[in-house]
């Protein structure tokens, strides 16, 4: 990777380009039977959580995931069907829409522990940062790809002030006013893995990553909560009271589902011991669940589906499509991994979704916008990955002949 | 390579996940059960306490459900909204209750204890995470303070303390129950787990005591008025079947209201001094003295003595406190009715050797015989009460000036007695010779609602001669019929006898003290044999006259008075 390609904007056109073709199932396929496991979990916890909270209906949350996953579809829809050019279009109004709903968190959020997260509408709740990253990603996607056409990636004043700037106000908006630290971290990782595979210089990558760790010790050390988290996480046993009762719950669910889990029906974990049972901690309830089985299962659900998120950005048919793909799997992996990786003792606990699993509306809703967007990227791959600076254009033919209408007769020449 | 991080990061996870849930499943199996699976305690009901009015058995101690209101703080989401609901239900500062909701280091913080059942429901309707009720069993008392010492009570650990409920703890309380259970974090019971146990409890006993509400309620009265008459800081008196061992009646002032044991403030007042406080008794143990002489045969019921009004023994003399007449031949009945010191150790000299003016340790031998093994002093009697008091008999030959010593407990001196143990040594005195046990309980009704009725225990027998006893009664008649006491009844129609005593006290010094004194009675009434026994005590009266005639003999002349009104006593000759 870290491959550059120079192919225009312009030329991108399934008239004059790479043909549409048929797009990638098995990323609907996995995406839809890891979806599945989020139901099935938060529908097996929903009616002991619900007396808990003192619900009146006992699937509430079942509810509420399935009218996120109708959202999820349409906003799937839209995407997957969005001609690939209008990204670039919608640069700017995403990025207005990302700072309005900053704005209005603010104003007409809830304030839970200082940081103002949440807007509620109707009964769902819409978490702002996920609007952010959202723009954050088209934004870049464009911006690199321009940046790319016009040769200046290495210009500090064209492209390198500009993204300190944006980094600037992710810390101040997310890091400082909404006080999210994992998300932060998640906006920063897709900035950088666009940006790296964009071919920023990496002197500039690393003045940039630099100034993160500068950022990240000063957050950490400044904030009292945060200090404490890092010290649970470094020594979790010592503190399953407090703070670091969550991580501590965590390890009992995971490690008391053993092989083969306790069932479906039997968790005990998720009845008030262990916080956020169907939204942040749901990887640990499922480990419970379904034991070391069932967590293998999952696992390489994931890795399935990365490796065809991969496939899909390896074979991009331009800059701003694989610019688009390469952002969506740092996005969807990075969640994954710091979520996980928290559940399972590894690492520090951020409240962080796992996609596609967690129970919450504006997380489902925009993964399966994200899905939607390599699906329709996937209608336009190559056929085989770029090697080097090679500008040649492989199109995948196995896919091709599979479309109805495709011409046999350009099969040969293609090669 | 972004992709080969994620493969590697996955691969971890799955490799963590191994070592989590397989090679150290039985580790977080472990420490899944200490916290999921909760050992309760099933409460036994515990059995109330009944007692007899007239011909009915009626409650007076029952049992009343009430919660205990209880916080997670680790589970509180919205302290303030919590607090407002609660200051809204119960009352009080919602900033303790704040203070409660977000206290740290602990998942256990009670809010409110004793709610009634209606604001339990409104606090849990709320349904607020962290906040729960645990029921509690209460006791409560339909007659407030009525036998209150008595009675004892229930502390918040469910245990009896002080009276019938600490010395009858394990009868009343029952036999817990155990829930092992799978719980949320509420501890509310999961779905059948093959981890759960639930042993069943067993409910205590129900006890109907001997006592009568309806003469409890008049002894109460007649205590208080007669111990705020004497100017006294408090006193205890108590009336007792002496042909069985039953206590009808029993009370000190002040008292309390055992529904609010904890307002209390001097925690003295819990104590039934009836049975707990062992005094030196004074002239009440003259009669004793008098039927121990007779029974030894030492001397007769005509026998008279010339009194010399004045003994010295050891160096120390012996004089009487009241008028005594001077010097003079004296008989038994005036013996007892001038209350003559001298009088009563002439009786010891008499045990060491009839005719004789010496005390020996043969006649030391013999009254401490009397002391210990007739009249049972210096021993519980095994009354069904919390912290009763053994009281002290001197030793007979141990000891210095044990001449002197005795003579001084021919008078009650020296020696230390409960009033109960008074009122069962007159008991045993006046029926013949029979110690029965003082006992405070009827029947134990069990939980499968099986009545035993306890049968009269004889803890002595031969305690005096049968004609003793026969002796004794016209004795203590005449006190009571040249001490003036005699407004409430006609002694023609009533057998009403019994003796005071006016006693020095001891001051922390170990000195008497100049100028207080216990007043004490003992007495009965009866028509041709005695029914009941009464036992008075009123502590330092500030009243002048002699402590027993103006402090303890009044009570004693109300409380057969009202015996003979309103409670039955047989007439004379039926």
């Amino acid at each position: 990777m870290g491959v550059v390609t120079r192919r225009s904007f312009a030329s991108f056109d399934p008239t004059s380009g790479v043909r549409r073709h048929r797009p990638d199932y098995w990323l609907l396929v996995i995406g839809a039977a890891l979806l599945a496991v989020g139901l099935i979990v938060v529908y097996s916890i929903s009616p002991g959580l619900a007396a808990e909270q003192g619900s009146e209906s006992a699937l509430r949350l079942v509810y509420k995931q399935l009218v996120a996953v109708g959202l999820g579809v349409i906003a799937f829809a839209i995407t997957a069907n969005m001609p690939l050019k209008m990204w670039e279009r919608l640069q700017t109004p995403l990025l207005i829409a990302a700072a309005l709903s900053v704005v209005a968190v603010r104003v007409f959020g809830e304030e839970v522990n200082g940081a103002y997260r949440w807007i509620h509408i109707g009964g769902l709740s819409f978490q702002s940062v996920e609007l952010i990253k959202f723009a954050l990603l088209v934004w870049l996607a464009g911006f690199l790809a321009a940046r790319i056409r016009a040769g200046t990636l290495g210009d500090f004043k064209q492209s390198f002030r500009p993204l300190l700037l944006i980094l600037g106000a992710l810390g101040v908006v997310v890091a400082g006013v909404q006080s999210d630290l994992g998300s932060t971290g998640v906006a920063v990782a897709i900035m950088a893995s666009m940006a790296f595979v964009a071919g920023l210089p990496m002197r500039n990558l690393l003045l940039i990553g630099a100034g993160v760790v500068v950022l990240l010790v000063l957050a950490v050390s400044t904030t009292g909560y945060r200090q404490h988290r890092l010290m649970t996480f470094l020594n979790p046993a010592q503190d399953c009271l407090d703070t670091g009762y969550q991580a501590c719950q965590a390890l009992i669910a995971v490690g008391s589902g053993g092989m083969t889990g306790l069932g479906l029906g039997n968790s005990v974990q998720a009845f008030g011991y262990l916080p956020e049972a169907e939204n942040d901690s749901i990887f640990a309830i499922y480990a419970e669940k379904f034991g070391f089985i069932g967590v293998t299962v999952l696992l390489g659900l994931f890795l399935a589906f990365f490796a065809r998120i991969k496939r899909v950005m390896e074979r991009a048919p331009d800059d701003v499509s694989r610019l688009l793909v390469v952002g969506i799997f740092t996005w969807l992996a990075v969640q994954a991994i710091i979520n996980i990786g928290a559940m399972l003792g590894l690492l520090p606990l951020k409240g962080i979704t796992l996609p596609f699993i967690s129970q919450g509306g504006s997380s489902v809703v925009f993964v399966m916008a994200l899905i939607g967007i390599v699906f329709q990227v996937s209608r336009y791959t190559l056929y085989s990955a770029p090697r080097q600076t090679d500008n040649r254009r492989y199109e995948n033919i196995d896919d091709r002949r599979r479309v109805r209408g495709a011409y046999n007769a350009n099969l040969g020449s293609r090669r | 390579m972004i992709f080969a991080l994620v493969a590697l990061a996955i691969g971890v996870f799955w490799v963590r996940a191994f070592y989590l849930q397989v090679i150290r499943h039985e580790h977080y199996v472990q420490a899944a059960k200490n916290d999921q699976l909760k050992e309760y305690e099933i409460p036994a009901q515990r059995g109330v306490i009944r007692a007899h009015n007239s011909d009915e058995v009626v409650p007076i101690v029952l049992n009343q459900k009430l919660y205990t209101i209880y916080a997670d703080p680790v589970l509180i989401k919205d302290a303030d909204k919590v607090a407002n609901t609660l200051v809204n239900v119960l009352g009080g500062n919602a900033a303790d209750y704040r203070k409660k909701l977000t206290a740290k280091d602990t998942r256990y913080v009670v809010l409110a204890k004793k709610v009634e059942d209606g604001k339990r429901q409104a606090i849990l309707r709320n349904k607020y995470p962290g906040v729960g009720a645990q029921e509690l069993s209460y006791r409560t008392y339909p007659n407030g303070s009525l036998a209150a010492q008595l009675l004892g009570f229930v502390n918040d650990e469910g245990a009896g303390v002080y009276g019938i409920e600490q010395a009858l703890n394990g009868t009343l309380a029952g036999k817990a129950g155990e829930l092992k259970a799978v719980t949320d974090v509420h501890g509310v019971p999961l779905a059948a787990n093959s981890d759960n146990v639930r042993i069943a409890p067993v409910s205590g006993s129900d006890v109907v005591l001997t006592i009568d509400v309806a003469m409890q309620k008049q002894l109460e009265d007649i205590l208080q008025k007669g111990v705020e008459r004497a100017k006294s800081a408090h006193g205890s008196a108590l009336i007792m079947d002496p042909n069985t061992g039953a206590i009808k009646a029993m009370a000190n002032w002040p008292t309390f209201d055992p529904g609010k044991y904890g307002e209390v403030e001097d925690p003295a007042v819990f104590t039934n001094g009836a049975v707990a406080t062992p005094l030196e008794v004074g002239s009440t143990m003259k009669p004793l003295t008098t039927a121990a002489a007779l029974d030894m045969g030492a001397v007769s019921a005509d026998t008279t003595y010339f009194d010399p009004a004045s003994w010295t023994i050891e160096g120390y003399k012996i004089t009487n406190v009241e008028e005594d007449g001077g010097p003079g031949r004296k008989n038994l009945a005036e013996l007892l009715n001038l209350s003559l010191n001298t009088g009563a150790t002439w009786l010891l000299m008499q045990m060491s050797k009839p005719g004789g003016t010496e005390i020996t340790k043969q006649g030391r031998e013999k009254w401490h015989d009397y002391l210990l093994h007739h009249y049972r002093f210096g021993q519980v009697t095994g009354i069904e009460q919390g912290y009763e008091a053994e009281g002290i008999v001197p030793d007979p030959n141990r000891g210095d000036a044990r001449n002197l010593t005795y003579a001084n407990t021919t008078f009650g001196q020296g020696i230390t007695a409960t009033p109960l143990q008074m009122a069962a040594a007159y008991s045993a005195m006046l029926n013949g010779g029979t110690y029965y046990q003082p006992r405070l309980i009827d029947q134990i009704i069990g939980p499968d609602g099986k009545a035993a009725t306890v049968q009269p225990k004889v803890l002595a027998r031969n305690v005096v001669k049968s004609s003793t006893s026969e002796a004794m009664q016209p004795l203590l008649e005449y006190v009571v019929k040249n001490h003036s006491a005699t407004a409430h009844f006609d002694q023609s129609l009533y057998s009403v006898g019994g003796k005071t005593g006016t006693a020095q006290v001891a001051g922390a010094d170990g000195r008497y003290k100049a100028n207080d004194f216990n007043g004490t009675y003992v007495g009965f009434v009866g028509g041709d044999k005695p029914e009941y026994v009464i036992s008075v005590v009123v502590y330092e009266p500030k009243i002048s006259g002699y402590a027993g005639s103006v402090a303890a003999q009044p009570i004693f002349a109300d409380l057969a008075g009202m015996l003979i009104a309103n409670f039955g006593v047989t007439p004379r000759g039926r």
